[in-house]
């Protein structure tokens, strides 16, 4: 068993989700988090890959820093922008087609695009039935 | 690779991203949790807090790299009261990066 632990940019959830279901894995967890890459968050492109920069500098779209540098004075505050995080536990065999589809759709080619880390797990268990190992997640 | 979840004060947050980001680690996610640990929760007077609100900080590493940023983290996180969190570090098989689709960090 492997888990996929994927962060992509918020608009492309349901598409994602949707690839994910056609595929025969519909069950995922989706957490709401922030966070920054190589970009430190300082770009325009990480929040909307659409968004061209003259737009974002007018409306002053820009990554936020966390409420806690809001509300305190400090010297200086590290940026973050908004994405969701996805975890899946799949079987060994069908990892790389997952991860392929999962790039595919989420691909804009800008910075922002996000990333996805796959991991081993070492058990399963289903809590209704007691199932353990791969009939768990099956 | 290894992931790197760091369990910490959330008012600690905004020093512990700097600092990593100066030992050369700007990469994070972050997310706010909430929990207990061995003291089981906060006993103030007569009120009991149950679950106290971290925040999460996850980042993925070289395996070379692990040392130096729990060292980071440690000495910005610590104020050496309990509740300063933990760490926790877990094997990560491959990255990819979805602009490009390569495989690595």
């Amino acid at each position: 068993m492997k888990e996929i632990t994927a962060i992509i940019r918020r608009d492309k959830l349901p598409e994602t989700k949707t690839v994910l279901e056609q595929l025969g894995y519909p069950s995922l967890t989706i957490q709401s988090v922030e966070g920054r890459g190589k970009q430190r968050g300082a770009m325009c492109a990480e929040m909307d890959s659409e968004m061209p920069d003259s737009f974002c500098t007018a409306v002053k779209l820009r990554p936020t820093p966390s409420s806690y540098a809001l509300e305190h004075t400090l010297p200086k505050v590290a940026m973050y922008v908004p994405k969701r995080l996805l975890t899946i536990v799949v079987p060994d065999d069908v990892v790389t087609k997952i991860v392929k589809e999962i790039v595919k759709i989420n691909k804009t080619g800008k910075p922002g695009d996000g990333k996805i880390f796959v991991s081993p797990i070492d058990g399963a268990v289903r809590v209704r039935t007691g199932e353990v190992g791969g009939e768990a997640i099956a | 690779m290894k992931m790197i979840r760091a369990f910490i004060r959330p008012e600690k947050e905004q020093e512990v991203v700097l600092a990593l980001e100066g030992a050369g680690f700007p990469s994070l996610t972050k997310m706010p949790v909430f929990g207990r640990g061995k003291q089981k929760g906060l006993q103030v007077g007569p009120v009991h807090y149950d679950e106290l609100p971290k925040t999460l900080i996850m980042t993925v590493i070289d395996d070379a790299d692990v040392d130096r940023v729990i060292q980071v983290i440690q000495d910005k996180a610590r104020s050496g009261f309990i509740g300063d969190g933990k760490i926790f570090v877990s094997p990560v098989d491959n990255a990819y990066t979805i602009r490009t689709g390569e495989a690595g960090l």
